[in-house]
């Protein structure tokens, strides 16, 4: 489904990602681990067009996507969970969830979907009316995962859902995320900092160092990899 | 909230609400700059007491429901107006400019509200209108009606033109460029002999409906009424009509982009707006707009010169959006209407007119920083099923998104 083939990215003259070869299949969760500043934020940006590669590829269901502009590559059907939820503060739940069905234009689908998704979030169904800036971290996530399901994707994309929230909330963001998977025929690439909650989730693993996918493998094979265990699980 | 509002009870406010301000407006018009600047004050006093009980959301929940009453309250208002001010030539004309200049702050609503990009340009989109209208007329000949829509057309080819930068620069960076683009588009005019050049345009032709010239007065049951009265009835025709489209536009998909675009551009890219086309599409249309009060202008004043759209009336325009409130339609038609009238008030103070206009603004916008009506929360119809109803407030500005799928 979404393939990256010796993808080269750079800020300036700094090179963020180096010859990264990537491959999710449909119906798959992935999960690619790195640590800070180890280019999977980039790694992101380069699939929705956010930045373009400066060598490489990016095909998407066949078709190269690397040249064409962010919202093209938004409306052929990937979803965005961004790193710490980018919502739109001032606006309130409505209107947030409302911009993950912007390209959709059937109000019963619509309808829907925004049903099937307060159903999955009873929480956002109390805060509707609320300021989204007025939510909490949890919340705020849920939020960004719901907007992300409205535009009834293929291909979602998460970035760090675990990040800054509490032990407890990182537990329901996996389980909703489960869920997700369980459920819907979507393909997911979740990128993590959190390796053990992330391999509970996904079938398959890459590992990014230093802007270069260093590792991969299955989420056995990555559980049992000493690399994984010393830096990413904490077992001795 | 402490009672909930029952038919009767939303429709009795509505009613009052509606006629206390076109009354305090009318006031404002009439009567001495104190007696404005106290109804001002007591209007700020109850705005602001209504919402520290709460009530503003009553009033403006029962304005929503009722608004039949409220409309046709005002479309009365204005239809009485110029048979009150009949003898007073001057305060039909502030109140023409009123409506002029809020089709203009409408348009500039668009850019500087709801998107976030403050354009310092506004008044050469205004002169542009006027200009192209103006010359349409006195040069070719060309019918003032068809003006309208030929100063509309250009003054939106400019906004386009003024978009331009508003993609690659943002916050002051856009700002700085819009005010250059307003300095090139007076010096171009000054410099320009065709253009009339710093002499202006004279002996523009007014408008005519079958024979009958709006520069001629009226006479109904004996009474005449200056030919102001005419330019009253055609500018608010047309104030209504942009105010309606504007607030369509606010709860549109469109009007959800550009607040997007305005609170985060990178995020708003990561839901799949395009920011090219919303930017370029919020100058275009906000230009569109003074576009036709430019021309409204040009063809009831019938002199122009490069003066009337100079940086100077660009900074009171954005004063008219700021003070109403942003991204608030009644808001800013309110803000551009009451600043008209305050600044007419002023011309006695002679050279220090600005002064006291600046004092003026200065302590509004210290005891109100959001405006007198701020930007509101949207919240859509519901159906009975308790479901919110998405589509028909988010249906319009999405046409050519569906062409992107695939």
């Amino acid at each position: 489904m979404l393939e990256l083939r010796n993808v080269d990215t750079r800020y300036g003259q700094i090179p963020m990602l180096r010859q990264v070869s990537m491959k999710v299949e449909a119906g798959e969760a992935v999960c690619l681990l790195g640590a800070n500043g180890a280019g999977k934020t980039t790694l992101l940006k380069t699939i929705l067009g956010m930045v373009k590669p400066t060598a490489g590829e990016v095909i998407y269901n066949g078709q190269r996507i690397d040249h064409l502009p962010p919202h093209k590559i938004i409306a052929s059907g990937i979803a965005i969970v961004p790193e710490r939820e980018g919502l739109f503060p001032k606006l309130t739940v409505e209107d947030n969830l409302l911009f993950g069905a912007y390209y959709e234009k059937d109000k019963d689908i619509i309808k829907s979907r925004l049903e099937e998704a307060l159903t999955i979030f009873p929480r956002l169904k109390e805060r509707y009316h609320q300021k989204a800036g007025t939510l909490s971290g949890g919340e705020r996530k849920m939020l960004g995962i719901a907007r992300a399901l409205l535009s009834g994707p293929q291909l979602l994309l998460m970035d760090e859902p675990s990040l800054g929230l509490a032990p407890a909330t990182v537990i329901e963001v996996y389980d909703v995320i489960a869920r997700i998977k369980a459920e819907k025929n979507i393909t997911i690439l979740l990128i993590e900092q959190n390796a053990q909650k992330a391999l509970e989730v996904v079938e398959r693993g890459y590992v990014i160092q230093k802007g270069s996918i260093i590792l991969e493998g299955s989420t056995e094979e990555l559980q049992e990899n000493e690399i994984i265990k010393e830096s990413y699980l904490a077992v001795n | 909230m402490k009672t909930k509002i029952n038919g009767t009870n939303g429709k009795i406010i509505s009613l009052a609400t509606s006629l206390g301000v076109c009354l305090a407006l009318y006031i404002c018009l009439v009567s001495s700059l104190t007696a404005a600047l106290l109804i001002l004050a007591l209007g700020l006093g109850l705005i602001i007491y209504g919402e520290r009980k709460d009530s503003i959301e009553q009033v403006y929940l029962s304005v929503e429901k009722n608004k039949p009453i409220v409309l046709g309250i005002i479309v009365l208002f204005v239809l009485v107006l110029p048979f009150l001010l009949h003898k007073n030539n001057y305060l039909l004309h502030v109140v023409v400019m009123a409506g002029i200049y809020a089709i203009v702050a409408l348009g500039l609503n668009f850019q500087v509200g709801s998107t976030g990009m403050v354009n310092f340009a506004p008044a050469a989109l205004f002169g542009a209108g006027a200009y192209v209208s103006a010359i349409a007329a006195v040069k070719f000949g060309i019918s003032p009606w068809l003006g309208i829509l030929l100063g509309m057309v250009g003054a939106a080819l400019l906004g386009l033109i003024f978009g331009f930068p508003a993609l690659k620069t943002r916050g002051y960076y856009l700002s700085l460029v819009t005010i250059a683009l307003q300095i090139i588009f007076t010096q171009m005019i000054v410099n320009t002999a065709w253009l009339g050049g710093p002499n202006g345009i004279p002996g523009i032709p007014p408008y005519e409906l079958a024979g009958f010239s709006f520069k001629q007065s009226l006479k109904i049951l004996g009474l005449t009424i200056p030919y102001q009265i005419n330019y009253i009835y055609l500018t608010f025709i047309f104030l209504g009509l942009t105010a309606l489209a504007a607030s369509r536009l606010y709860t549109s998909r469109t009007g959800l982009a550009w607040n997007a675009i305005e609170q985060d551009e990178i995020v708003a890219a990561t839901q799949g707006i395009n920011l090219t086309k919303e930017k370029l599409l919020a100058f275009a249309l906000g230009a569109a707009f003074a576009g036709v009060a430019g021309a409204l202008y040009a063809h009831y004043t019938s002199f122009i010169g490069y003066e009337d759209f100079d940086f100077s009336k660009s900074l009171i325009l954005i004063c008219m959006v700021l003070l109403g409130g942003m991204d608030n339609v009644s808001g800013v038609t309110l803000g551009a209407i009451l600043l008209t009238i305050i600044d007419e008030k002023l011309r006695d103070f002679a050279d220090y007119r600005m002064l006291m206009y600046s004092v003026i603004l200065i302590t509004i916008l210290i005891t109100r920083s959001q405006g007198l009506l701020p930007k509101r929360t949207r919240k859509y119809k519901e159906k009975s099923t308790g479901m919110p109803c998405v589509g028909q407030t988010v249906t319009m500005g999405g046409e050519s998104s569906g062409s992107l799928k695939n």
